[in-house]
């Protein structure tokens, strides 16, 4: 129907008030912030320009927590998106107890971040773990957690999150699967077309739009990574596992250098909408193809 | 025809390979931890590992002795994510429905926008937001967990539920007002019974995410108000003691609730379409 204008305040003032109340307007409070010295506790409040970034930036301990978020995002989210699709893939034509297993498929993602680093503390170290009773069949008769490990301990948190997240890209896909007709999978294979050929050349691009969505998503996720690293690992041993969103969360509330915690907030939201401006460009290509 | 025939039978083998394989991966830990619960251990100790103790539900009553609050924050994380989805499927709807029914220029990149805010993480805002919460005096309240927790999700919902009614021609709004009716008529008696499935999709993705959210909860309270996560997260901070299967026991009773959720409204759930944002064209 025709809105006037009216009807346009109407609907848009809730979610407006909703936000500015919640995101917009604490994030935007919180850069004016940090280009000052101000401190919920503090009295003085001077202008400091970009001094409390500076200081980020130069800490010891940053510049690890951005190495490790890198590494955690150019590995975890390609890893999130093939196994999702793979999975997306086998299940996008009925198969026996499908709607079952997709339910079952779905669970890791129901586990909050942090009961998952919870389980997953468990799982990896306890000797009552997985990797233990593995080890014992083959006459290990203790196997140290990775994430005690300076080396694995990254890795085996990547694994930790590609497991919870890859069977929600699969949720995520399945529509776009499914909704491609049978017959152009049947017609491709009397051509003679190998599977990957028909990876390539319908599945890819029935979900293109969408997995470019959904990439988005999860880099935004990666990037703020908090809950499964704050007890699986706390960050460490070191800074093996600190994230960005680790670091600032300390910085604000444990060691109360509220300027400098916000600032590190702000430096990952300024990573997210990096990346949120490249996806509108990509996001509008593909309507003009 | 019959080589035919062989390569869809080869392909169903695949199919049915791949996806065991994966259902092992992705539920054997799981199954690992739901046994912990009910005292089923593996014992390493024998050769080959064996399991041992007799199934228990023992450890379920433990969690309420370590954590004595355990059962009251299974409710506030109820309450919690319920209320908050409440006001972002509903703000999120009104929004939606003026965004998909306008037509101006950057139309397309404001509903892309929402998904780039869905995207945020909450940490990039939670230092100044628990601030101005405490300020006006909403910390270590429902109502404000409430509120930021809907924030959190609302772009989100806004974005999928303006692919929905994008999809829905106009006729219908137009025939009801022909017929007299108004803006929230039309809204209410006509636009919701057509997206009305995938309103509901939305909202229980929206329930699950809010009911897992740790971040913007663990900064806005202070002990009065505690959700699930929170006190999973206090709870190991803290370093009290805790063994395996009491603690197998507190993640099997906070996944329970959500799983029978969504296993009960798996076709509902379905309908969440994520590519129907994706696809708008302005």
């Amino acid at each position: 129907m025709k809105l006037t204008r009216r009807d346009r305040i109407a609907l848009l003032t809730p979610l407006a008030l909703l936000l500015l109340a919640g995101l917009v307007g604490p994030a935007l409070i919180g850069l004016v912030a940090t280009v000052t010295t101000y401190s919920p506790f503090g009295t003085k409040v001077e202008f400091a320009g970009l001094q409390n970034y500076l200081t980020v930036l130069q800490d010891p301990q940053f510049l690890p927590s951005l190495r490790n978020i890198v590494v955690f995002t150019l590995v975890a989210v390609p890893l999130e998106l093939l196994i999702g699709f793979g999975l997306a893939y086998v299940l996008r034509e009925p198969i026996a107890g499908r709607p079952v297993w997709r339910v079952l498929l779905l669970l890791p993602w129901l586990i909050s971040p942090i009961a998952n680093g919870v389980m997953w503390h468990f799982l990896f170290g306890s000797a009552t773990g997985i990797a233990d009773f593995v080890g014992a069949w083959f006459g290990q008769s203790e196997v140290a957690s990775p994430i005690g490990d300076l080396r694995l301990a990254l890795p085996a948190t990547i694994a930790v999150e590609v497991w919870r997240i890859a069977p929600f890209v699969t949720f995520l896909l399945l529509p776009s699967l499914s909704s491609v007709p049978a017959e152009r999978w049947e017609e491709a294979s009397l051509a003679g077309a190998s599977t990957a050929n028909r990876i390539l050349r319908i599945a890819v691009p029935a979900v293109r739009p969408v997995l470019l969505t959904i990439a988005m998503l999860l880099i935004g996720l990666s990037l703020g990574t908090f809950d499964t690293v704050l007890i699986l690992t706390g960050g460490g041993p070191g800074t093996a596992t600190l994230t960005p969103a680790l670091y600032s969360y300390a910085q604000a509330f444990q060691i109360n250098d509220w300027p400098a915690g916000a600032a590190a907030g702000w430096l990952i939201a300024a990573g997210v909408l990096a990346v949120g401006a490249v996806y509108l460009r990509l996001a509008r290509r593909g309507v003009e193809e | 025809m019959t080589t035919l025939g062989a390569e869809r039978r080869r392909e169903t083998a695949v199919r049915g390979s791949v996806l065991v394989l994966a259902l092992v991966f992705f539920l054997l830990p799981l199954a690992w931890t739901v046994l912990a619960s009910l005292g089923v251990l593996p014992d390493n100790n024998t050769h080959p590992p064996s399991w041992r103790g007799p199934i228990t539900f023992d450890h379920f009553s433990e969690v309420g002795v370590a954590e004595p609050g355990f059962w009251e924050e299974l409710a506030t994380s109820t309450v919690s994510a319920a209320l908050a989805t409440t006001l972002a499927i509903a703000s999120a709807f009104l929004a939606a429905y003026c965004l998909a029914r306008t037509r101006f220029h950057g139309r397309r990149l404001v509903t892309q926008g929402f998904l780039v805010l869905a995207s945020l993480p909450a940490m990039a805002y939670v230092i100044p937001l628990s601030d101005v919460m405490r300020r006006v005096h909403l910390a270590d309240t429902l109502t404000g967990v409430a509120l930021a927790e809907a924030a959190v999700t609302a772009p989100l919902a806004v974005y999928v539920l303006q692919g929905a009614i994008a999809q829905l021609s106009p006729e219908w709004e137009e025939a009801a007002v022909l017929d007299g009716a108004g803006l929230f008529r039309v809204m209410g008696q006509v636009v919701l019974p057509l997206v009305g499935p995938s309103v509901a999709a939305t909202a229980i993705v929206l329930f699950v995410i809010n009911w897992n959210l740790l971040l913007v909860p663990l900064v806005l309270t202070s002990g009065d108000v505690k959700t699930v996560p929170v006190a999973m997260s206090d709870f190991f901070t803290f370093e009290r003691e805790l063994d395996w299967p009491t603690a197998a026991a507190a993640l099997v009773a906070s996944l329970v609730p959500i799983a029978l959720l969504v296993a009960a409204s798996h076709r509902l759930v379905e309908r969440f379409r994520l590519e129907q944002g994706a696809r708008d064209i302005g």
